[in-house]
């Protein structure tokens, strides 16, 4: 293909969803029907667009296309496309998954209310994430990164008269955008010392110092957006959305947008800046994963172990291998979507059950669930796949990613105590994740039936069903490789060839795994009583801490810089003006008073001098012939004394 | 036909405003003679726009014309010409005023409280802001500039809210203070420069550009850098700059010279707030580009990292002020202050980066801030009530008028894709460099700063919360008959808006192309100028 001709397929790629937004917006609500047909359509096609685009370009050199953007002085910002084997499969798995998720709503959010501004949302999030993938700098990916961000915000608060939905939006939006005050800072400093804001070449000339700090800032907005220590609890309560949008935005692509970066600029982590990202992922790993066995709502149980997933992703990269995080991260793009999606299929059938009995309860908490298997047959046949996956099990793609990241981890901590402390972090989280996935699929699943039993479930419709048995296929081994227990396949050949094998691991995998699965079965099945820890449950308090630490101090300080206003500067400008206004009649009284007083006694002062020089002229004789002789007796003694 | 088009721009509202003045009372013809005019000088700036050439630096389309001259014997002559140009600073501002003015003058089309008085009112402030922009000649820029006053006073105290008269004469005293300070500045400024081109006589010229030069300092002056004439053991030029920083910085208006804007904003009618946002207190940061930071580049160098200081104060103090405000409007207003400190960073900055983000943070803010007040102004006029607590589920009832908040906040909140972000982002990348190219302000200036973007997008967000979602409810009665979605006529003013801060966030070029120009040579002019001056201090 041409480089024209591929530049101009990748751009209309990225603006089929754009279009798809475009129509959901214009179409009249008396066709709003049109609306999820026309959408998933466009998403269709770019979907098999990006699949074909990306079987043609693999493994082709990196291209580049850019234009300039603007000007600043004297340097030129560009904007641009960079394409390589990372956006290929970027590019595929997101309009797949969205594909599949347009699909899956048609039968979700028929009938809700905001369904077109739904889907317009939806197709603006799919267009923002592609150019996200696409961008061929820091400044216009950060564009992008705001906007999917954004999309986010809409989608999370769908519901806008559901109070949890709007709260949940908003603590999204602005934690993510704590977090990304380091990219912006990242930026800054990447500007300042390069000059330009290229994604693959970082030149500055020795300035270590600055070179690890703007990877920490890049590293501290990764950790807002792909949920990770000390950001995450933004993405339990982003569960409030829509179900589909979590599978999309909250579990398979956005959240990824920060592994994704990190290996886009992985030339820029030093190897101080690596171990902090090791440490990072390696916690937020094994936290996310020991809340997510103390959850009872089936969203949160998810949403928890996304977080420990994108932990291992981060972990990952941080030990350098960041092929192996790109195929961990296909993977879990299929089987977390898969497991959203089956999660979303459970609760619509629910939701349409109760309405046609009149019995309510909450039908996301699992303690209410039980016995799904028989009543959804193939949602629990994909969902268990999927769930496979997750925990590891052989035969399934999550074992060989998973086996890919073990493998790296071990060979990053070698001999030194402290990584070896953090690799094992990892292995207890590979541990927690079987436990709490097959207590999420007994608990659904397979326990007898409790408040369901009430109900008539039926499976949901076959246009949800399609994405679940796809995602599904998806979670399979064949994903990886032909191998279904080695992870070097079509992906890691390319990425990042070369990567060491453990067959050690492997094989202790190979045979922990099913062992530490049977067990866990057998032990919920067994336990007497669901137990579990509130310190868990509510996500180590981190609301608490957010509100105490930030929320709160920074209200107080608004009140704060309000009375400032109000009373300090306004009491000042007052205190001024009533001063000047004393003053002034001050002044006035000292007019009317003082000085008029002065110049009416001297007015007085010349009329009494007045009436005494009248006198003299008074008329009479007598006073003429006194002052007469008064005047001579004077002259005289002056004439003879002088 | 050019060497007349900034006249035709100042003079055509003075014409319209006579024309109003001379009709008879009552009658609607004063709001299509506004609007006419407006409209004009659109057309005029279409002119303009197709015969600047935007790849020369310095002022075009210059008129000049001998206005004052005094001969006052052996100390020389005192001139003051009728000086009007653009450059890359003030052709953007200009384009700015006059489509802000054909915006306000279609917002103020329902003003019914004496009319014509309203509309004479309008042209004349367009026409002084349109020749304070222009102006190259400091006694003419300070006549315009003054001259605003005047309108803007009576504009808030005849035809604003409840406590209307207490907001104009705070307005009044607080910008006259500051022109104060600036008048003494430029008379010392005229006592101690020359024109670059007398013959024989010394001519003490207003221009602007004469006073830039600083080899027309005269020898023995008070502004002299050589005599190094001092007041309380600080430099005179240092407190002719700290004067002129304080003139301007109320306008703009900086921490802690800003309590005016909130009273002001508060009683004034919409259009006279967008007005106000989106034009007069850009001439805070216009007069510190043009007449601060060049005439007085040695103590720019001194004291930038007090303006980039009061510059971060600003931002961050105007939005947590704003998170606190319980009216709407009062907490837009201090987004103007928290927005406005970036213009101060950016100038702080003397980076090429920093003065083209300040100019763009100018142009941005207009159009936002614009878009802000209207939408402010449109739910006050249906329900004379602008405060926050008393509603809840607008987005519902008004789904429309919904859709532009959105996307004014988001704008305002610096979400990339509007014209906010790239003119923030623009002024942070020049302030984080200027330590390593000029050593004027430390990078965690920048650093800090962007604290303000965090809370720029709390407000915002907890605003639309309270308002906006939830269940609709309009304080305690249910229903509420006069809550209507947005009119054509509204959404006339707000679409455009709209369009061109997308325009401005995607294509930042389009403004650039004037800007850039500008930021080059006055970030050059600064730095060298300064140098120089400093050198000529202490050898």
């Amino acid at each position: 293909m041409s480089s024209q001709a591929l530049f101009s397929s990748l751009v209309l790629i990225a603006l089929l969803p754009l279009l798809s937004a475009l129509v959901a917006t214009v179409i009249p609500a008396s066709h709003r029907w049109i609306t999820p047909l026309a959408s998933s359509l466009l998403l269709a096609l770019a979907s098999i667009l990006s699949l074909l685009l990306s079987i043609s370009q693999w493994n082709e050199p990196t291209l580049v296309w850019e234009k300039t953007w603007f000007t600043l002085g004297e340097s030129t910002v560009t904007a641009g496309i960079l394409l390589n084997n990372t956006t290929l499969v970027l590019l595929s798995v997101v309009t797949f998954i969205s594909f599949m998720v347009h699909l899956f709503s048609i039968g979700y959010m028929a009938g809700d209310k905001g369904e077109q501004r739904y889907y317009s949302i939806l197709g603006f999030f799919t267009f923002a994430m592609l150019g996200l993938v696409l961008a061929d700098n820091l400044l216009l990916l950060f564009v992008f990164w705001e906007l999917v961000g954004f999309s986010s915000y809409m989608l999370i608060g769908h519901w806008r008269e559901k109070d949890a939905a709007t709260a949940a939006a908003k603590k999204a939006f602005i934690i993510n955008r704590i977090a990304d005050l380091g990219f912006i800072i990242a930026l800054l400093i990447i500007w300042g010392h390069t000059g330009s804001f290229s994604l693959t070449s970082f030149n500055f000339e020795e300035q270590e110092a600055w070179r690890t700090g703007a990877a920490l800032c890049l590293l501290l907005a990764v950790m807002g957006k792909s949920a990770q220590l000390p950001f995450f609890n933004w993405l339990s309560s982003a569960m409030e959305g829509p179900t589909p949008v979590s599978a999309l935005i909250h579990a398979a692509t956005m959240v990824v947008a920060g592994v994704f970066l990190l290996i886009r600029v992985f030339p820029l982590f030093t190897p101080l800046a690596l171990d902090v990202v090791v440490i990072i992922g390696s916690s937020t790993a094994v936290l996310g994963a020991l809340a997510a066995l103390h959850q009872f709502d089936f969203k949160k149980i998810l949403a928890y172990s996304t977080i420990s997933q994108l932990g291992l992703l981060v972990a990952a990269v941080g030990t350098g291998a960041y092929g192996v995080a790109l195929l961990h991260l296909l993977t879990h793009a299929f089987f977390k979507a898969g497991l959203f999606l089956g999660a979303g299929a459970v609760i619509h059938s629910l939701h349409q059950a109760q309405h046609s009995s009149h019995v309510h309860f909450d039908v996301q908490d699992i303690r209410n669930l039980g016995g799904l298997r028989k009543e959804m047959p193939i949602t629990f046949f994909c969902f268990s796949i999927c769930a496979a996956a997750l925990a590891g099990l052989p035969l399934f793609s999550g074992f060989q990613s998973k086996d890919a990241i073990l493998v790296s981890v071990f060979s990053w901590s070698g001999d030194q105590v402290w990584r070896q402390a953090f690799a094992w972090t990892i292995v207890i989280t590979s541990v927690l994740t079987i436990f709490y996935t097959v207590r999420m699929l007994w608990f659904v699943f397979f326990e007898e039936a409790k408040k369901t039993a009430l109900l008539t479930i039926q499976e949901v419709p076959t246009i949800m069903r399609i994405p679940l048995v796809l995602l599904s296929l998806g979670s399979l081994w064949w994903m990886v490789a032909f191998h279904p227990l080695d992870f070097s396949g079509w992906l890691l050949d390319s990425i990042q060839p070369n990567q060491e094998h453990n067959l050690f691991i492997t094989w202790l995998s190979l045979i922990s795994i099913p062992t530490l699965t049977v067990l866990a079965f057998l032990w919920f099945k067994y336990r007497k009583k669901p137990t579990t820890l509130g310190f868990l449950q509510e996500g180590y308090y981190l609301d608490y801490l957010n509100s105490l630490l930030v929320t709160k101090p920074i209200l107080a300080m608004s009140t704060v810089s309000e009375r400032i206003d109000k009373k300090g500067l306004d009491g000042i400008i007052h205190g001024f003006a009533y001063l000047t206004v004393g003053l002034a009649h001050l002044l006035a009284w000292v007019d009317k008073n003082i000085v008029d007083g002065l110049v009416d006694a001297s007015g007085r002062l010349a009329k009494g001098f007045g009436s005494i020089a009248r006198s003299f002229s008074g008329g009479q004789i007598q006073s003429y012939i006194f002052w007469s002789v008064f005047a001579l007796v004077i002259s005289l003694f002056w004439f003879l004394f002088y | 036909m050019h060497e007349y088009l900034l006249s035709l721009l100042i003079f055509l509202p003075l014409i319209g405003a006579l024309i109003v003045l001379v009709l008879p009372a009552g009658t609607f013809y004063g709001r299509s003679i506004a609007l006419l005019i407006a409209l004009l000088q659109g057309l005029v700036f279409i002119f303009i726009l197709a015969a600047y050439d935007t790849s020369l630096t310095g002022l075009q389309l210059a008129e000049r014309a001998r206005w004052i001259s005094l001969a006052m014997g052996t100390w020389g002559e005192v001139r003051a010409d009728y000086f009007v140009a653009l450059d890359g600073l003030s052709l953007p501002l200009v384009g700015l005023s006059v489509f802000i003015f054909i915006i306000a003058t279609i917002s103020s089309w329902k003003v019914e409280k004496s009319r014509k008085g309203y509309f004479a009112l309008l042209l004349v402030l367009n026409a002084a802001v349109m020749g304070t922009f222009c102006a190259q000649d400091f006694l003419l820029f300070y006549l315009f500039f003054e001259f605003m006053l005047l309108p803007m006073f009576f504009l808030i105290g005849i035809w604003g809210g409840a406590r209307r008269e207490y907001a104009s004469i705070k307005f009044f005293l607080y910008t006259l203070l500051g022109s104060i300070l600036i008048l003494i500045v430029m008379i010392a400024l005229l006592l101690s420069t020359k024109s670059s081109n007398d013959t024989g006589t010394v001519v003490h010229s207003f221009s602007i550009t004469d006073m830039t030069n600083s080899a027309n300092i005269l020898s023995q002056s008070v502004l002299d850098p050589q005599r190094g004439l001092e007041l309380f053991g600080i430099s005179v030029r240092v407190w002719a700059f700290i004067f002129l920083f304080i003139g301007f910085g109320i306008k703009l208006p900086m921490v802690p010279l800003h309590t005016w804007l909130p009273d002001a904003h508060v009683e004034a009618p919409t259009a006279i707030s967008v007005l106000l946002a989106a034009l007069l207190l850009k001439i805070g940061g216009y007069g510190l580009l043009r007449i601060t930071y060049p005439l007085f580049p040695d103590a720019a160098m001194q004291l930038s990292w007090l303006v980039a200081l009061f510059g971060v104060i600003s931002i961050i103090y105007g939005a947590l002020a704003a998170m606190a405000s319980k009216d709407l409007k009062r907490l837009i207003a201090y987004s103007s202050v928290s927005h406005m400190g970036f213009v101060l960073l950016g100038v702080a900055s003397v980076t090429t980066e920093g003065a083209a983000g300040a100019v763009y943070q100018m142009v941005s803010h207009g159009v936002i801030s614009a878009m802000l007040f209207l939408l402010v102004g449109v739910l006050y006029d249906r329900t004379h009530d602008r405060m926050i607590e008393n509603y809840s589920g607008l987005s519902s009832k008004m789904p429309v008028y919904f859709s532009y908040t959105l996307l004014a906040f988001f704008a305002s909140l610096g979400l990339p894709g509007f014209s906010g972000f790239m003119a923030e982002v623009m002024v942070f990348l020049g302030a984080f460099k200027s330590n390593g190219v000029n050593g004027l302000i430390h990078e965690s200036f920048a650093i800090v700063a962007t604290l303000g973007l965090v809370l720029g997008a709390a407000y915002y967000l907890w605003t639309l919360q309270r308002m906006f979602f939830g269940k609709y409810h309009f304080k305690s009665s249910t229903e509420n008959t006069s809550l209507v979605d947005l009119d054509q006529r509204e959404i006339l003013m707000l679409l455009p808006l709209a369009l061109i801060t997308i325009a401005f966030g995607i294509f930042p070029q389009l403004l650039l192309n004037f800007i850039n120009p500008f930021a080059d040579s006055f970030t050059e002019t600064v730095l060298q100028t300064g140098k120089a001056i400093q050198a000529i201090i202490r050898p």
